[in-house]
């Protein structure tokens, strides 16, 4: 542990022009079974940050799985989005060669707060307080859709095939669950809804697609960095805003719809302030019930990963008893959206 | 063979002393941990207890007869798949009350075994 602080601490130097470098504080960061997230406190002498600066250096774990981007991946998105002015870690030095610690790393300034869902959820906070958060989710969001394809530093994102992005989705989550090989009734019956009924396309945005309670981090009542972006990828709009309001991420505050925290009109509002773009409610909640289908099917990937022998794990493997859970909701979101309600 | 006390029991009992004896004691990630197995065990115990109530013969039968009805097929013990497969080939109404309805059957089933409390959402 300490020599891998003292192997990320000398690279800092490096790239600061540091004098030198005093390791003041390292710790593994909770959260990631693909990537370690490491906290470093530095005590910096001279170069271009100089003082006591606080880091997190995220590498890929030794036992990385790749559905997702790479961490050269992940920097370039991190730094379009810090570009677009979305509250993210700003992204400071990529290393892509592995001999320095072993595995590709990059370094990134630490932000205030916690991104624990369940304390986020459990917070005692006012109405203001909860319309105020979730508008800046919105706002965030608006931000991270300003960039649009091409972007030169991206080219590794590929663009929605078919062109509509839900479609695209759905013709990707049969794949999955054709080639999971276990029979899910539900999600057959739920893919074809969607497919049937699948929203005219918004414009191709860059889209976080992991963009929910946890992976961001809140300091009081302040949102201060958004977090995870190996999702990231070229799609519609709704789909961030769908996944964000998927009833799966509400932990245990159910009737707050955006995240367990508040409320979706004022997700809405906060977007449409940002950017002057009304979105359509209705191809929201079309897109939760996408987010429904995808958390279910990558529940079945994780239960795989469990019984393939791949990684064996009780977790990975609870989590596969949870895909009746999200089939619940689907036959229960449906209905209510055909109802009208 | 008579091997008393019954794994039902045995299983409950231990899951017992895990959550009183182990869970209790422990903070952070390893109460995580135990709560987890404690979870697992849990399921093993109401799947048991939904086979002495003849599960899950009983859904495959609610499933045969709904694919059957439908001319789908005699698909015993394979219904589930065989259900999955008609809904893909489009070869059933996804608006039909009835297919709902057995597509409900089959996910409580799996619910009152993973997770009963999900059932009251």
């Amino acid at each position: 542990m300490s020599a891998l602080a003292d192997i990320f601490s000398s690279f800092i130097a490096g790239q600061t022009g540091a004098r030198s470098a005093r390791v003041i504080d390292f710790d593994k960061l909770s959260g990631g079974a693909i990537q370690d997230n490491f906290g470093l406190t530095l005590e910096l002498e001279g170069g271009s940050r100089p003082g006591r600066q606080e880091f997190v250096v995220r590498q890929d774990a030794p036992s990385g799985v790749a559905e997702s981007l790479s961490r050269p991946e992940e920097f370039r998105v991190l730094q379009v989005a810090f570009k677009a002015g979305v509250t993210v870690p700003e992204p400071l030095w990529l290393c892509e060669d592995s001999e320095v610690s072993g595995q590709v790393f990059y370094v990134m300034t630490r932000a205030a707060g916690s991104a624990s869902p369940r304390k986020l959820v459990k917070a005692d906070f006012s109405e203001d307080q909860r319309r105020n958060l979730v508008r800046r989710l919105g706002a965030e969001l608006a931000r991270l859709h300003t960039v649009r394809p091409p972007q030169a530093t991206l080219e590794f994102l590929a663009l929605p095939d078919p062109g509509n992005p839900a479609l695209s989705r759905v013709a990707l989550y049969r794949r999955y669950l054709k080639e999971i090989g276990e029979p899910h009734p539900v999600l057959e019956w739920a893919l074809n809804w969607l497919e049937d009924r699948a929203p005219e396309p918004g414009p191709t945005v860059l889209c976080h697609c992991d963009f929910r309670t946890g992976n961001y981090m809140v300091d009081g009542d302040e949102l201060t960095a958004v977090l995870d972006w190996e999702f990231a990828a070229w799609s519609d709009p709704c789909e961030d805003l769908g996944w964000l309001c998927c009833r799966s991420w509400r932990f245990g505050g159910d009737d707050r719809e955006v995240g367990g925290v508040g409320d979706k009109q004022d997700l809405l509002d906060g977007y449409r302030e940002a950017s002057g773009i009304d979105l359509d409610p209705a191809a929201v909640s079309y897109w939760e019930i996408m987010a429904l289908v995808r958390w279910a099917l990558i529940a079945l990937q994780q239960a795989r990963r469990h019984m393939s022998g791949e990684q064996r794990s009780l977790e990975l493997a609870l989590t596969g008893r949870m895909v009746a859970q999200m089939e619940f909701d689907l036959l229960n979101q449906i209905q209510e959206l055909e109802d009208g309600q | 063979m008579i091997n008393q006390p019954g794994t039902r029991d045995l299983l409950t009992e231990a899951r017992q002393v895990l959550l009183d004896s182990v869970a209790a004691e422990l903070t952070g990630e390893r109460k995580y941990q135990a709560l987890m197995a404690a979870n697992a065990m849990g399921m093993a115990i109401r799947e048991l207890e939904q086979r002495e109530q003849g599960e899950p013969a009983q859904t495959d039968r609610t499933v045969r007869a709904f694919l059957a009805e439908r001319s789908l097929g005699d698909t015993a013990g394979e219904s589930e798949a065989a259900l999955a497969q008609a809904i893909r080939e489009r070869r059933l109404d996804g608006a039909d009350p009835a297919l709902r309805s057995v597509l409900r059957t089959l996910t409580e089933a799996r619910l009152r075994i993973n997770n009963p409390g999900f059932l009251k959402r």
